[in-house]
């Protein structure tokens, strides 16, 4: 039976390709498609929810695979935008950098990456990708992109250094008031911010006055600004003013800094010299 | 006389579904081969011979349903038809998952039986082949035999019959 079906299927299929279009197998197909097409007209209709149910479906399925291939695409945009904006800022890094140069050719400044903080919250340090090899020694100043002071070094090793911040509670620098030249010493007070001890108890001071540093002690060199004075308290049986710094450096958000080289330091810190 | 009735039952119930209810559920260009696994369960249930024989007419009526070469369909399903059958004889298993095997592998089969069938009768402007649109109509169909075979098997009357699949 098999081979006899098949053979007429053979026969129908030659027949039909040989005819023409107005033969009648083909004619017999117009006609069939002409009978059935007010039922698909009909079901078509009546299941419409039901295609539409699975164009849902079927879309859902492709904007499951459009959304992750959009998120892939925003990552990717996303790191392209961040990478540009870490060139922008480092770009206006270098030129703030190359403004505080310009503007103190007596320094022979080196500008270096900050590698590292330590983890320890009682020690405000932060760590440098430079040492002695490159010319980096014990007690040199560091310096913000804008020509601040941060700190300088009290550990160095052949290709990094350990800088003392100057919100340490171990710093202490040679200071003075700019607008007066009042001499003090800027000690750090471990939490941030950095208080004034001016040596004259009757000197005068302001809230905003700026303090830089006053090179005594040797190991920074004179006139690097420190901060602004913020608050002043009252004078105490002591007769000593509690004066605050903020200092002007952003030391929690430091990337590259600068030090400086020449002139190299004369002395150790302040602790063993009683000024810096 | 019962069975013959059931018989052209199914197929006309299977070529209406085919040709009305099939393209509304199509996913993408994929539309659901109803009277392929109307035939491979029909030839499962009754044997290679009956197999052919509604694989036979199954295709006769789509072709002449459509613009499609007459006979082509129907060489394919009749083919389909009564290997399907004879597998009826070689598998042993109850397991659902046998019919939808079947059907898909089927599906393919029909598809290839197809292309072969026009590229002989020289047939111009065939479909461009697309083996994804094959596999895609090989598992929808594979899919809708789940619900196809258990409803043939309820009609299907025959007194040896011994429903091999459930």
């Amino acid at each position: 039976m098999i081979i006899t079906l098949v053979i007429i299927c053979v026969l129908l299929v030659t027949v039909y390709s040989r005819e023409s279009k107005g033969g009648l197998f083909h004619r017999l197909q117009r006609f069939s498609m002409d009978v059935v097409s007010p039922l698909q007209k009909g079901m078509s209709k009546v299941l419409s929810p039901v295609k539409d149910g699975i164009g849902f479906l079927v879309d859902m399925g492709k904007a499951r695979g459009e959304r992750n291939r959009l998120r892939e695409e925003v990552k990717e945009l996303e790191d392209k935008v961040n990478n540009l904006e870490e060139a922008a800022r480092e770009n206006e890094e270098l030129k703030k950098m190359i403004a505080v140069k310009e503007s103190n050719p007596q320094l022979d400044l080196v500008v270096v990456d900050v590698i590292g903080a330590n983890p320890d919250i009682w020690e405000q340090t932060i760590q440098v990708g430079a040492g002695y090899d490159d010319g980096l020694q014990e007690y040199m100043a560091i310096l913000s992109e804008d020509g601040s002071l941060v700190g300088r070094i009290i550990v160095c090793t052949a290709n990094s250094s350990l800088v003392q911040l100057i919100t340490d509670g171990k710093s202490s620098i040679g200071a003075k008031l700019q607008n007066n030249a009042e001499m003090g010493i800027a000690k750090g007070q471990g939490g941030g911010g950095v208080r004034l001890e001016l040596r004259n108890q009757y000197a005068e001071v302001n809230k905003g006055d700026v303090v830089v540093t006053s090179g005594m002690g040797g190991t920074c060199p004179p006139d690097i600004p420190i901060g602004t004075i913020t608050e002043i308290s009252e004078r105490s049986a002591d007769l000593s003013i509690g004066i605050l710094i903020e200092p002007r450096a952003r030391l929690t958000r430091l990337e590259k800094v600068m030090v400086v080289v020449s002139p190299p330091p004369k002395t150790s810190p302040i602790e063993a010299e009683g000024g810096g | 006389m019962h069975h013959r009735l059931t018989f052209f039952v199914i197929l006309i119930v299977a070529l209406l579904i085919q040709l009305t209810v099939a393209p509304e559920i199509s996913i993408g260009t994929v539309i659901p081969d109803v009277l392929l696994v109307a035939t491979i369960c029909w030839a499962l249930l009754e044997g290679p011979g009956q197999g052919a024989l509604f694989g036979f007419f199954g295709g006769l009526l789509e072709d002449i349903f459509s613009t499609a070469v007459l006979g082509v369909s129907a060489f394919a399903k009749t083919l389909i038809g009564y290997f399907g059958g004879e597998l009826r004889q070689r598998i042993v298993s109850k397991s659902v998952i046998w019919p939808m095997i079947i059907v898909f592998f089927g599906s393919i089969l029909q598809e290839l039986a197809k292309f072969a069938a026009w590229a002989m009768v020289g047939l111009e402007d065939r479909p461009p082949f697309s083996f994804g649109v094959i596999a895609g109509l090989a598992l929808y169909n594979a899919l809708i035999a789940l619900v196809i075979y258990p409803v043939i098997g309820r009609f299907a009357v025959r007194e040896e019959r011994v429903t091999l699949f459930q």
